[in-house]
């Protein structure tokens, strides 16, 4: 998992309130592999990107060439609500951004995306509406954001704090997921295995066979 | 001596490793079921990170989901729709490529991951098992802690690590009293439940169901109570084992052997919840005032004892609920105070991991028997063990010269992934779990009720009081 640090990039004002999973990964690429050069990029907000030809909303944000290198996103409250889909979480980090802020998120999307190492952070409304005014007024704006401090750094100077879990906080400053905390256990796990196949050794296994 | 405890403490304990600073606990996974689902996004993000399976032997791979119930033979040519046969050949991949164990549509035992995992013996009292399917509790009527987990995330790190971390539920105890009347059967025990403390009454808690009407119950009908425990939206469900579970798990493929049995015996008998242990929360009910129930709305909590009318939403004082009522009418187009039984139905559908077992089979064949439904339907046998057991008794006969399509093996038309889908408008009277908007088929009327009901609704094309056929 990609470490986060401090990050300065350019941020894309999104003011659509209610963006569900479902609009961030349309149902129709849940059956997609997902593998380098073949991701979920493509599907990120796709019908709010596209219209039905597929060819490019131009009044959509993110087809202004000023936000095509955005990595952080300043969206609308209720973010990533709706359906569990973690493939929409992997659509947010295979477009290329690292960071959401919004008023509030979907609870099951912001785990997920915190866990994939895209920090989402929720910030009161009337900064987000600020972040909105201002990166309006100059699009390809950039802000900067200091997890370590804690700290969002707006395009006019002003600095804003905004809270997160210290479990979360520290995965997301080392890069490391919750497979990488677990096998910190490496040694507990195998010695409380061993321990349990002596005691339990009927406890069932399974074998690959040829029928399947 | 140390404090009295519920069966869930027990087997919880038993399974954690290490408790983080912020509580949450990593646990021992001992099994672990996959299904096609979106596991593929946990194995696409396993082979980018380059991990493998850390306890291949561990986990057992089901096709089910997305499984169509005919055309077998055909192989993938049976599958005309080729997302659904991608899906379905994603999991044949990486089942292989992870050397996982895997029951593939030609499998002898391929079946419903909640239907096998019993049959096999894999789910055994005193286990953790996970699964990516919210319907996981089912197994917890084997006496086993079993949980549902993330298709994405969660599976992956449970194929990496063998643990999963959780955060420790309350625990409730949901006793069953006195005696259930005739006809009334463990789906009926579940929806009264359910419309009693609603799918939001168990959220958080690990339930354990107990009394004597459980105790009764066969391991079939204790499998449907703990299927359905999300339903009321507590993700385990729970009975503790007993006579029943021993004489159910002797004969199965991966029950202990020779001296590992007596063994195992012993230790399971040690599990149930200790006399004087304290649950975060007791409910009782009297099996006694329990009836026939069928669905009428659009979430499992709208139900009702068959012999009663669609509720009116201009007597329902909170606004909220009538509010639900209202657009759940709507949508299954039914008019206040009309009798449940003279609902009129389009079809039937009798299968799912809640009602496909064989004792479910020969209830729904026992009202059938000799006679002709008046709609169409399908009967979906939760296990190809249980479509043989079945047409070795000759059920299969039954419900074809009663007019119903035998088919194969899958969750069929419960949660349509396979295609198999009620069409807009239709109204169905099913066995399964789910009767949201749009779950069985887009614009779908699902009403849900007990295979035997089921089987009356398709003798009179409407819903119907299965006390009728006796």
């Amino acid at each position: 998992m990609l470490a986060f640090t401090v990050l300065t990039a350019i941020a894309a004002p999104l003011d659509i309130a209610k963006i569900d999973t479902g609009m961030i990964l349309p149902g129709r690429y849940m059956r997609r592999h997902r593998r380098p050069g073949h991701d979920y990029g493509e599907a990120f907000l796709y019908d709010l990107r596209f219209d039905e030809t597929g060819r490019p909303r131009r009044d959509f944000v993110l087809n202004d060439p000023a936000y095509h290198e955005a990595k952080i996103l300043v969206a609308g409250g209720d973010f990533g609500c709706g359906s569990s889909r973690e493939g929409a979480a992997f659509a947010v980090m295979d477009y290329g951004l690292r960071a959401l802020l919004a008023p509030s998120f979907g609870e099951i999307f912001q785990v997920n995306c915190i866990q994939n190492g895209i920090l989402a952070v929720t910030l009161a409304e009337p900064v987000i509406h600020d972040l909105w005014r201002q990166l309006r007024a100059r699009p390809g704006s950039a802000l900067t954001i200091d997890l370590p401090n804690q700290r969002l750094i707006a395009p006019d100077g002003m600095r804003h704090e905004f809270d997160i879990g210290p479990l979360r906080k520290d995965r997301l400053i080392r890069g490391i997921d919750d497979i990488d905390v677990t096998l910190e256990h490496l040694d507990g796990i195998e010695a409380f295995e061993a321990k349990r196949r002596a005691r339990l050794p009927w406890l069932p296994a399974a074998k690959r066979d040829a029928r399947a | 001596m140390s404090a009295p405890r519920t069966l869930f403490e027990k087997i919880w304990d038993e399974h954690v490793i290490v408790v983080s600073p912020q509580g949450e606990a990593l646990l021992y996974v001992d099994f672990n079921l996959i299904n096609e689902g979106q596991s593929f996004l946990a194995f696409d993000q396993l082979r980018m990170e380059g991990r493998r399976a850390r306890r291949p032997e561990q986990h057992l791979a089901v096709t089910d989901h997305y499984l169509p119930t005919i055309n077998r033979a055909l192989g993938t040519a049976g599958m005309p729709n080729p997302e659904i046969r991608r899906v379905v050949e994603m999991l044949d991949e990486n089942a292989a490529e992870f050397r996982l164990p895997h029951v593939g549509w030609f499998h002898p035992d391929q079946g419903i991951a909640h239907v096998i995992a019993p049959e096999l013996g894999i789910a055994q009292p005193g286990m953790l098992i996970t699964c990516n399917d919210s319907h996981t509790a089912t197994n917890g009527a084997c006496g086993a802690l079993a949980v549902p987990i993330g298709g994405g995330n969660q599976l992956r790190h449970v194929v990496a690590t063998q643990t999963v971390w959780l955060k420790q539920p309350k625990t409730m105890r949901i006793s069953i009293d006195g005696r259930l009347p005739n006809a009334v059967t463990a789906k009926d025990v579940v929806l009264s439940v359910i419309r009693e403390i609603g799918v939001g009454g168990a959220t958080g808690y690990a339930v354990e169901y107990a009394g004597p009407a459980i105790t009764a119950m066969s391991m079939e009908g204790r499998l449907t109570v703990c299927n359905m425990s999300i339903e009321a939206g507590a993700r385990i469900g729970m009975i503790a084992p007993d006579e029943t579970t021993y004489q159910f798990l002797a004969g199965s493929k991966n029950a202990p052997q020779d001296g590992d049995w007596d063994a195992a015996l012993a230790y399971w008998q040690t599990l149930p919840t200790d006399a004087d242990a304290v649950f975060d929360r007791e409910l009782a009910f009297d099996a006694a005032r329990f009836a026939p129930m069928v669905s009428w709305g659009t979430s499992p909590d709208d139900c009702s004892p068959v012999d009663g009318v669609v509720p009116d939403p201009a007597q329902i004082a909170d606004a909220e609920r009538r509010r639900h009522v209202e657009r759940a009418l709507d949508y299954m187009r039914l008019t206040p105070t009309t009798p449940l039984e003279r609902i009129a139905i389009d079809r039937v559908f009798i299968g799912s991991c809640t009602n496909s077992r064989i004792e479910d089979l020969r209830a729904a064949a026992q009202v059938l028997k000799g006679r002709r439904a008046v709609v169409p339907g399908m009967v979906s046998p939760g296990s190809s063990a249980v479509k043989r057991q079945a047409e070795s008794e000759g059920l299969d006969r039954i419900f074809i010269a009663a007019g119903l399509e035998w088919r194969d093996s899958g969750c069929s038309m419960c949660n349509g992934s396979n295609g198999e889908l009620v069409a807009p408008g239709e109204r169905c009277a099913s066995t399964t779990n789910r009767n949201f908007e749009g779950r069985q088929g887009r614009g779908a009327l699902t009403h849900i009720m007990s295979p035997a009901m089921v089987a009356a609704a398709a003798l009179s094309g409407r819903l119907a009081d299965v006390r009728r056929f006796d």
